[in-house]
């Protein structure tokens, strides 16, 4: 009885804090001559009112879900994998490598298959790379997994530039584009079956977390790895499982990006993903399903914005403000909720 | 931990509903694109018919950016300015080249606009991907080398600009060696590059253009060590193709090195080592692309294709001198440009070697601008490598 008092209590507070970002954004949104209950108006019903608004949200929420689920898994071990970013670039990349000079001739399926298993890879190893500095070394994960974010960028950069740029492109740096069989189908206006994949991970992983051993073993050494160590379990064994399996949710991100949504790898593909998904991991503290809605409201804010910008006539910075308030009001709202598990 | 989840998901639930609940205030405020913005399906065909039309433009970078993107949002204002109450202007900066700027375009034309103006060279493509599913609706891409039916593209042979640049960089150097930082090896930057070196080697036949590409057009960490790289090597003269200028400008004032603008005009930002600088000036050319457009005059016109204008067209020219420059040298240039608006002269004519001392252009002969928008080559004299 206490506890549902308590959860109502906290489901009026998280409202309350929302409502008061929104509503210092609104007076933030007079000060510069516009109307605000126009402009959120225009933002929700041009996102949300029209088929095309809608698949963009889930479009652009799919590679957030992963990630987020890919940076919860590596924390339940106690690791802080920042590098989803990386781990999605060098996902697309390979995603891409396979699509333009190994699956051209395939059926599409087969292709698309290949382009799978070679995004999960490229991701594991990427985040492998991180685990084993980690696990034989003992460098600190969340700088380990930052710097190879820049190094991945960087590795894109020379491939695209390289042996990757599409002769048709008058020396633009980017890829050729996807052959059409390779391109994921269309399973509503604009959105890929990607998003399946997405929400697939995320309820496996939420399951396999909370039900299954591996999923105990796993939490015991996020929360005590010594103890867990005394107890007899390999933690280098299971965090390095982690950290392969969270790299390569990452990779198939970036293999769905390239191919659902962009058809071609640039240097600019997926750019930031990485970071949006690891904030929706830490706003939905870890929990994959959460991270489901977390990564919405992140995809929300994104597309929307575009609108926000339209119709004000404010600076692109005005879509940042108002994101990081609703973040921060979700963030200031979710402390305290993690008193003891 | 059950009930943690469910707290957790009756509250996003709520915030969903409050949000859900502004969207009603919306809809009584009124906005007159917003209740258009339900058929995702109605074409634009059906908007045109209400008085106004709605033109769009992304930038991909900062619309202050003294640069390119400066450029044209400023040549979006005049539009508005001109047009008045007749049209409704959108724009949004910062747009990435990727399927986000079709994201930005898509949603425009959600809102009604009949007219899109995708302004960065690799927003092409995504636009592209736009055009098809819309051919009622009008884009005119800045600077592309692909068109569609319902797609031209408009540019200027800024190369000319750059040509009477390297003539002031040429007879103010010292050291004789000239820099550039460069954004990407496209065959525009490259003309830019070379057009400079030959302006320079015309009135300084020992100059040579030292270049550096950045893979950015807008990166201010790379702009600073690109220019204080090519410094450290003695460089006096630092020239650039970025969107974003103020950075090297900025830094080349400290530095007591001379700079060479592009874009906009950003003389201010160096008052005692700015020569002058390639500058646009899109407002008459974008106010007659919108009236073409809005007269539906578009299949068929000059626009239709490639446009390209230039010195004569007044749609490039180069910006103020700065005091460094010399009476002497301001007349040559005077007299450069002048042969460029009225005789027609092309600096890519007669013999010109690349780097590797391939002839690229006979004697006797000119560069068409075809051949001149696909160059893939530096031209002798010019350090570095387009690889």
């Amino acid at each position: 009885m206490k506890d549902k008092t308590e959860s109502i209590k906290q489901a009026l507070l998280t409202v309350l804090a929302l409502a008061v970002m929104v509503v210092i954004f609104g007076v933030f949104l007079m000060t510069q001559g516009v109307n605000p209950i126009q402009i959120y108006g225009d933002m929700i019903v041009s996102t949300l009112g029209n088929s095309y608004g809608i698949g963009q949200v889930v479009v652009k929420s799919s590679p957030f879900i992963m990630v987020a689920v890919a940076t919860a898994i590596s924390a339940k071990a106690g690791l802080v994998n920042v590098g989803g970013e990386g781990q999605l670039a060098i996902g697309a990349l390979l995603a891409t490598f396979v699509a333009v000079f190994v699956a051209k001739s395939m059926p599409g399926p087969v292709g698309i298959l290949l382009m799978l298993v070679a995004g999960a890879l490229g991701g594991a190893v990427w985040s492998g790379l991180a685990g084993l500095m980690k696990v034989k070394a003992g460098m600190n994960e969340t700088l380990t997994t930052v710097i190879m974010n820049y190094i991945a960028y960087d590795i894109v950069s020379f491939f695209v530039y390289g042996i990757l740029k599409d002769p048709e492109s008058f020396s633009w740096p980017m890829s050729p584009e996807i052959a059409d069989k390779l391109r994921l189908p269309e399973i509503y206006v604009g959105v890929s079956i990607g998003i399946f994949g997405a929400v697939a991970v995320a309820i496996v992983t939420w399951l396999v977390l909370k039900k299954s051993a591996c999923g105990f073993r796993l939490r015991v050494i996020g929360g005590n790895a010594e103890a867990a160590k005394h107890a007899g379990f390999s933690v280098a064994k299971i965090q390095m499982a982690a950290m392969l399996i969270s790299g390569a949710i990452s990779g198939i991100a970036g293999m769905v990006e390239i191919a659902g949504v962009e058809g071609r790898l640039r240097t600019t593909t997926g750019v930031n993903y990485g970071y949006y998904g690891f904030l929706a991991a830490w706003m939905a503290w870890n929990n994959p399903l959460a991270a489901i809605i977390t990564s919405v409201v992140i995809g929300f804010l994104c597309v929307a914005g575009n609108v926000l910008e339209q119709s004000s006539g404010l600076p692109s910075s005005g879509t940042k403000i108002l994101m990081a308030l609703v973040l921060l009001g979700i963030l200031w709202k979710g402390k305290g909720r993690k008193k003891c598990s | 931990m059950k009930k943690k989840i469910w707290k957790k998901l009756m509250s996003v639930v709520l915030c969903g509903a409050m949000v859900f609940s502004m969207a009603g205030c919306g809809n009584t405020g009124g906005t007159n694109s917003s209740s258009e913005a339900d058929s995702s399906a109605k074409t634009s065909s059906e908007k045109t018919d209400s008085k106004k039309t709605t033109v769009g433009f992304i930038f991909v970078g900062a619309k202050d950016d003294y640069g390119y993107n400066q450029a044209a949002y400023n040549a979006s204002v005049a539009v508005e300015k001109h047009f008045g109450d007749q049209i409704q202007v959108l724009r949004q900066e910062n747009v990435p080249e990727t399927e986000e700027a079709s994201r930005a375009l898509e949603q425009m034309i959600q809102k009604g606009a009949t007219v899109l103006f995708p302004t960065s060279y690799g927003h092409l493509e995504p636009a592209m991907d736009v055009a098809k599913k819309y051919p009622d609706v009008t884009f005119f891409h800045q600077g592309g080398l692909k068109t569609m039916d319902n797609l031209g593209t408009y540019f200027g042979t800024i190369w000319q600009s750059f040509y009477l640049c390297g003539i002031a960089a040429g007879a103010n150097t010292k050291s004789n060696k000239l820099g550039f930082v460069a954004s990407f090896p496209i065959p525009q930057v490259l003309a830019n590059i070379n057009a400079f070196e030959l302006g320079a080697k015309s009135v300084n036949p020992d100059a040579t253009t030292s270049v550096i590409f950045t893979g950015s057009w807008s990166d201010p960490a790379l702009q600073t060590s690109s220019a204080n790289t090519l410094i450290d090597k003695g460089i006096d003269v630092i020239a650039q193709h970025q969107d974003s200028t103020k950075t090297i400008v900025e830094l080349c004032e400290q530095k007591g090195v001379y700079c060479v603008g592009d874009h906009a005009d950003a003389s201010e930002l160096a008052p005692n080592t700015w020569l002058t600088g390639a500058v646009w000036h899109w407002d008459d050319l974008f106010i007659d692309m919108v009236q073409t457009a809005i007269d539906g005059k578009f299949d068929g016109s000059k626009y239709d294709g490639k446009y390209r204008g230039g010195l004569k067209e007044g749609v490039v020219d180069i910006a103020p001198f700065g005091k460094s420059v010399s009476e002497d040298t301001q007349k040559k240039i005077e007299e450069e440009k002048d042969k460029m608006i009225n005789d027609d002269y092309n600096p890519f004519s007669d013999e010109i070697k690349d780097q590797k001392g391939n002839i690229v252009c006979k004697k006797g002969q000119t560069l068409t601008i075809d051949e001149i928008e696909s160059m893939d080559y530096l031209v002798d004299g010019v350090i570095g490598s387009t690889k």
